[in-house]
């Protein structure tokens, strides 16, 4: 039987703070990051709002802890921040102790950093350390420098399925470990707000001028933010032999394609449905035993009725509470998945289930509405993560208690 | 690894006429513009015109490779569709960061934008052939096909009975241009066919979009099985040496990736002292330099064992087969940083 | 109005890159979306782009957009009624 998963180290850089501890006092605090951009160079500047992690690049050098550098793009370095408090928090002083694997995810690279100079790239009369970005547009760049610097050299890998990307990350692991293929494995995603993907899902007029409003009837589209985070996984015989302080148990997960739409999910969520329900299956664990849900929950028009129409289906008249922590946070699309597996750590070990903020209206097509107030002391053993992408790519995670 | 699989059907597109007829019968397609560029198929009979409007030529070659690789499978329905691409749709990307500029960041077309996505072209397969299960996209240079691969291997392990398994990945004269200024590709142009006697800084780049279906059990139409298989990330010339020893010692031919490039032809040097006397077949005066070039490797090695015989227009340094070849040891590093072994057997 | 309309599905066929379409076959009235022409929601944000380079009038809201672009007849009324008299 292929052994449990375990995790027993996170770390984090969000809107909302530079660590974990960051994160869960902005969240008990209900203090959203959203607002707007000081570091995009966007005629949308004071239209759309973002969720930006609140240091310009220069500064997140110091918070990585390496020189200044050319070459070195925000996502790179907002990786390596998240990387570092999660290797400190799993007590990995040098990550080749074990043989250990790097499963990263990123959306678009460095494109942060590229954007900003690629008409100088193509140009040839132009020339600079601009050509240091050359290499760093495609998704590997971030992956191998955090790796570079970390030291890690077992299994490397970089996913990209849009906004499901670090739960497939995390998915992905999980799977190597119960294979037997290595016993650690770090897994996650990092993403920095760029021009393109602003106007990327503007054009698709899935944008919310005002923050935005999950679930919420009025609701008009998603804000987007950045960030990274990352979770160490241990084998449960690793953990043991080690004396790994074990976090949470990753007990299950489901990707599944939903074969609709190039961008848009199926009206009833058949996709979600299916990603929740064999997840749960997998776990084994009952529907009753599902304490909080942190949905995907955008705010866009689509994904909230599929999601939610989801949730009815498959809990009937006992959907458990669930909130989105979108409008913290932001879309942070590839960090998604793993954000939010942190923060359902957080809901089960401190007893906690975070608000959706910004919700007022219930949807006409729900009889659900998301939970809107902070509840401390809650007990929470079972908690279902949802990540949903384009392309149909859906992605559940089951994150359970450790009962020792 | 654990177990084996096994090449049920594939399909390539590549700057080879590859697609369609006879490959032991093909001639040799080269090109003096250090650019090996796809000969594309029709793609009318395989993807439907309401569909093919709006698509670019990424897309186009990834779904169109993977609709005849599951027509070559014999296996309707695809089950886990699982990708490699180390850049995606450059021509969206490429498409799209202009379209900002010029429009000034107002009524932008979103189709770039959704095609750019890493993954847009699994969603199509997934679309196209009304496939929910498994579905994932790796985008990590010379990892991306293999990571694709070693899902699909533990895919299979965990009970699935077949995978759709693929790599895509296209060059622009823009993107060629941009590799340029890192030196990338040889300074002066060389003919394609005679690559590997042109030692010097860089190589010749490609493209290409190929696709297996693998199996967990052989069937008659099993081309052939994959038994072993490594990846090494930055590895020392040591650790190569050590690695590639321990991994085969059986071949009876090294299919390699050796490219021309003085920069890392070093690592083929290791290879050589490690394999002496076994014959040698390269393939990058093929199909050029790419990230996922190895998935085009794979499709010749897999050809090889299954008719026994090689692409003889496509080899003339070397003389054809006299005897069985039995197991194939592949080897490729991309330029110097992912380095991958496979070991594959004739079934 | 008829002017508007013959260079309206020109246009269609231009953007939408719908090669085997001529501007006759396309009904004044006749649905763009789902059975008509087999148009599809992206269709809908790319003739959006349309309306917002070619004629200057910005659609915000999709689900106002979908009304707008039932078929080149809307299309057309909508144009009229957004420019000056």
């Amino acid at each position: 039987m292929a052994e449990r998963v375990f995790i027993t180290g996170v770390g984090m850089i969000t809107a909302i703070g530079d660590d974990v501890a960051g994160n869960l006092h902005s969240l008990r605090s209900q203090r959203s990051g959203l607002g707007y951009t000081e570091y995009i160079d966007t005629i949308y500047r004071q239209v759309l709002p973002v969720a930006e992690v609140k240091h310009p690049s220069e500064s997140l050098f110091a918070l990585a802890g390496v020189p200044v550098k050319e070459g070195y793009t925000r996502t790179t370095l907002l990786g390596l921040i998240a990387m570092q408090e999660a290797l400190r928090d799993a007590g990995i002083e040098d990550v080749q102790s074990a043989p250990t694997g790097f499963i990263n995810a990123s959306t678009v690279g460095g494109m942060c950093d590229t954007e900003k100079v690629y008409f100088d790239i193509i140009d040839p009369e132009k020339t600079g350390t601009f050509l240091q970005y050359i290499d760093t547009l495609d998704c590997a760049d971030c992956t191998q420098r955090i790796a570079d610097i970390v030291g890690f050299s077992e299994h490397i890998a970089t996913i990209s399925t849009a906004c499901s990307s670090s739960a497939n990350a995390l998915m992905f692991g999980a799977r190597m470990i119960r294979q037997g293929m290595l016993p650690r494995m770090v897994c996650g995603g990092t993403e920095a707000l760029t021009r393109f993907t602003l106007n990327g899902f503007n054009s698709l007029k899935n944008v919310d001028k005002q923050f935005c409003r999950p679930f919420d009837q009025q609701r008009t589209g998603l804000n987007l933010g950045e960030g990274a985070a990352y979770l160490v996984l241990e084998s449960e015989s690793f953990a043991k032999a080690n004396n790994s302080r074990i976090l949470a148990e990753l007990s299950g997960y489901c990707n599944t394609n939903e074969a609709f739409h190039p961008t848009s999910p199926s009206p009833d969520g058949d996709g979600a449905y299916e990603a929740m329900k064999t997840a749960l299956a997998m776990s084994g664990h009952s529907l009753e035993q599902v304490e909080y849900i942190n949905v995907h929950g955008t705010a866009t028009l689509n994904n909230d009725v599929s999601e939610g129409k989801a949730l009815e289906r498959l809990f009937g008249d006992k959907v458990p509470l669930f909130s989105s922590t979108k409008p913290f946070t932001g879309h942070t699309l590839a960090a998604a998945g793993a954000i939010e597996a942190i923060y359902s750590i957080l809901a089960i070990r401190h007893g906690l289930i975070f608000p959706n903020l910004n919700f007022s209206e219930k949807m006409e097509e729900l009889s659900v509405t998301p939970v809107t107030q902070l509840l401390e002391g809650y007990p929470v053993n079972n908690v279902i993560s949802n990540s949903f992408g384009f392309g149909g790519n859906n992605a559940s995670l089951v994150i359970s208690k450790y009962e020792g | 690894m654990k177990g084996k699989c096994y090449i049920q059907g594939m399909a390539a597109i590549s700057p080879q006429p590859t697609f369609e007829g006879d490959i032991f019968q093909a001639p040799l397609v080269h090109t003096d513009s250090n650019l090996l560029a796809c000969i594309e198929p029709d793609y009318k009979p395989f993807i439907p015109g309401n569909s093919l409007r709006r698509m670019t030529r990424t897309l186009k070659m990834g779904l169109t490779a993977a609709l005849k690789c599951i027509q070559d499978s014999g296996i309707s329905s695809p089950g886990p569709i699982i990708t490699g691409t180390g850049k995606g749709s450059l021509q969206d990307t490429e498409k799209f960061i202009k379209e900002i500029v010029e429009y000034k960041e107002t009524a932008l077309n979103p189709t770039p934008f959704i095609q750019s996505t890493y993954n847009s072209v699994n969603g199509l397969i997934a679309l196209q052939q009304k496939c929910t299960a498994y579905n994932n996209t790796f985008v990590h240079r010379g990892f991306s096909f293999e990571n694709a691969l070693l899902d699909s291997i533990m895919m299979i392990q965990e009970g699935a009975s077949h995978t759709l398994t693929g790599a895509f990945e296209e060059i622009t004269q823009e993107h060629f241009y941009i590799k340029s200024r890192i030196g990338c590709w040889k300074s002066a142009p060389v003919n394609s066919q005679d690559v590997y006697q042109q030692l010097s800084p860089g190589t010749i780049a490609g493209e290409g979009a190929t696709f297996f279906t693998l199996t967990d059990a052989a069937t008659p139409q099993s081309y052939a099985a994959i038994s072993g298989f490594r990846m090494l990330y930055k590895p020392s010339e040591e650790k190569l040496a050590t690695t590639l020893r321990n991994f085969s010692q059986s071949a009876d031919l090294v299919i390699c990736g050796r490219n021309g490039d003085s920069n890392h032809e070093h690592y083929y040097e290791v290879m050589d002292a490690c394999f002496p006397g076994v014959p040698q077949l390269p393939f990058k005066h093929l199909c050029g330099e790419y990230d996922t070039a190895g998935a085009f490797g794979l499709w010749l090695g897999a050809w090889i064992l299954k008719a026994q015989q090689l692409p003889a227009s496509w080899f003339p340094m070397q003389e054809q087969l006299t005897a069985p070849v039995h197991s194939i040891l592949f080897y490729n590093h991309f330029f110097g940083e992912q380095h991958v072994m496979l070991q594959l057997e004739r079934v | 109005m008829e002017e508007l309309k013959k260079k309206l599905k020109e246009q269609i066929i231009e953007a939408l890159n719908l090669q085997d379409t001529k501007p006759e076959d396309i009904d004044d009235n006749a649905p763009l979306f789902g059975e008509g022409l087999g148009l599809d929601s992206i269709d809908s944000l790319e003739l959006m782009v349309l309306l917002e380079r070619q004629y200057h009038i910005k659609v915000e809201d999709p689900r106002e957009g979908r009304k707008i672009l039932q078929s080149v007849q809307s299309m057309a009324e909508f144009i009229t009624s957004k420019q000056p008299a």
